[in-house]
């Protein structure tokens, strides 16, 4: 039968793994979006090589499971470092913490789909206003600054929210390499108690409430954004 | 002369937009460019502003030569803080309010002070009769209204001339006079322009010189009166008629 204590002893232990979930999702998506904006920055203004390389990469993230790129970072990253740490770079492959490699691959997988969203973003801005800005004088650093990016960020806002609770979902995944969050947490109690039902809710209800927190936080900041636009453009 | 243009040619892909165009505007002078669609009108106007990059081409305001086709970053800031203009789909900034689009460029372009700026732009509010729309975002806005704004934001700035590229084209046919009226009273004043339109009501009454424009060149100009009743080209004839047909 459903073991109503054992689920309620388990939950704290299960919130308490949150904080790292929450962590790798927040640096991915950070340094995440880092990267989307070189990325976007890349693909605007094609540059050879490196525009077809890097559109090449995104296509090749967005077209994997994020186990697989999580798999693939764990076990190549630190050759690579071996093979740079040939040439004389100043790396250190040994050095590697399982984090820092989850780190790596999320924030890889967030700038892939940012940099997609982003993309999309700046497009729905027309770029006649763009020009607008320029000929009222306004240089165009500053013309992007004022008009452009602002509406961008308006435009963003939605499927950033989407972007940023799939991360969420998919730190999931990363007891694989041995950290433990949510999930491992729950692995690892319900595996010492033999109650897999009972651990499996408390993680579930873990994810529902970070995740619906999350988004009320990105509707309260799209209703801010939104507020002094009321129309939609 | 405010303006003078000189050989401007302009390729898109290998195929010539602009084949030499010579064109020159007075102190005061309302300049009409007519001329059928795909022309290279608009390429024309936006070649003066660097929104196209010309090929070749000598561009003089006021004081300054430029070469079209090999400016400076200076040169371009300097002939655009120098220049307003008015497009067909107004752009106006839809995160801004009628007001702030037309203080944006006093403020960030001409370095106005907010407050003063923000006086000026709800002086040519008022003058237009659209204080009430102020604190309005363009979607809340008439295309009309859009249009009017989008005339005082380059006016506010008394530049040396203005563009305006079509700004009736996108208009319901009741909201053209109003925005017609605009640029009527605009010209009136004083104020220097070079207008891209189909509106041939405009070049006859309005127009200090009309420019036939066709297939990348200058076909003709003139003072309207001359042009419309004894046009010289056969090309301009072949184009007036064809208005006529429509009617």
């Amino acid at each position: 039968m459903f073991d109503l204590s054992f689920a309620r002893q388990a939950l704290p232990q299960i919130i308490a793994a949150t904080p790292m979930a929450l962590l790798i999702a927040a640096v991915a998506t950070l340094a995440g979006l880092l990267l989307a904006i070189l990325v976007v920055i890349v693909r605007e203004r094609p540059l050879p090589l490196v525009t077809p390389l890097v559109a090449t990469l995104v296509s090749f993230i967005r077209g994997t499971p994020i186990l697989v790129q999580l798999y693939l970072v764990y076990y190549g990253l630190p050759q690579l470092l071996v093979v740079l740490k040939g040439w004389g770079w100043p790396v250190d492959p040994d050095g590697l913490s399982a984090l820092l490699i989850a780190f790596v691959a999320y924030a890889l997988n967030a700038a892939a789909n940012l940099s997609e969203s982003i993309s999309a973003a700046l497009h729905a801005v027309d770029r006649g206003q763009y020009e607008a800005a320029v000929t009222v004088g306004m240089p165009p650093a500053r013309a992007i600054r004022r008009i452009v990016v602002p509406q961008l960020i308006a435009n963003l806002l939605p499927n950033l929210t989407n972007i940023v609770l799939d991360l969420v979902k998919d730190t999931a995944l990363v007891y694989n390499i041995g950290i433990v969050e949510v999930m491992g947490e729950a692995n690892i109690i319900s595996a010492l108690g033999f109650k897999y039902l009972e651990t499996y809710l408390d993680a579930l209800l873990v994810y529902i409430v970070t995740c619906w927190l999350i988004a009320r936080l990105f509707q309260l900041s799209e209703f801010i954004v939104r507020r002094r636009r009321p129309t939609n453009a | 002369m405010v303006l003078e243009v000189h050989n401007l040619h302009k390729q898109f892909k290998g195929k010539e937009i602009l084949r030499g165009v010579d064109l020159t505007v007075g102190a005061g002078e309302v300049v009409v460019i007519i001329g059928p669609s795909g022309s290279g009108k608009t390429t024309l106007l936006r070649s003066l502003n660097f929104l196209e990059h010309a090929d070749r081409g000598q561009l003089q305001l006021k004081d300054q030569q430029i070469d079209l086709a090999k400016p400076t970053k200076q040169q371009v800031q300097w002939v655009r803080r120098h220049t307003a203009m008015v497009f067909q789909n107004y752009n106006l900034f839809k995160n801004k309010t009628a007001l702030q689009n037309i203080a944006e460029g006093l403020i960030y372009g001409q370095g106005m002070a907010r407050q003063k700026a923000e006086g000026v732009a709800r002086a040519a509010l008022d003058k237009l009769g659209l204080a009430d729309q102020a604190d309005a975002y363009p979607a809340e806005l008439s295309g009309g209204q859009q249009q009017r704004i989008g005339i005082a934001r380059a006016t506010v700035l008394h530049p040396e001339v203005i563009l305006f590229d079509e700004p009736t084209s996108a208009l319901d046919p009741e909201l053209v006079g109003t925005v017609l009226n605009d640029m009527q009273a605009l010209a009136k004043q004083g104020q220097p322009m070079v207008v891209v339109t189909h509106q041939m009501w405009f070049a006859r009454n309005v127009a200090s010189r009309v420019v036939f424009f066709a297939d990348g060149r200058v076909v003709e100009e003139g003072a309207p009166a001359d042009l419309f009743a004894h046009p010289k080209e056969e090309r301009t004839r072949h184009f007036l008629n064809s208005l006529a047909e429509n009617y």
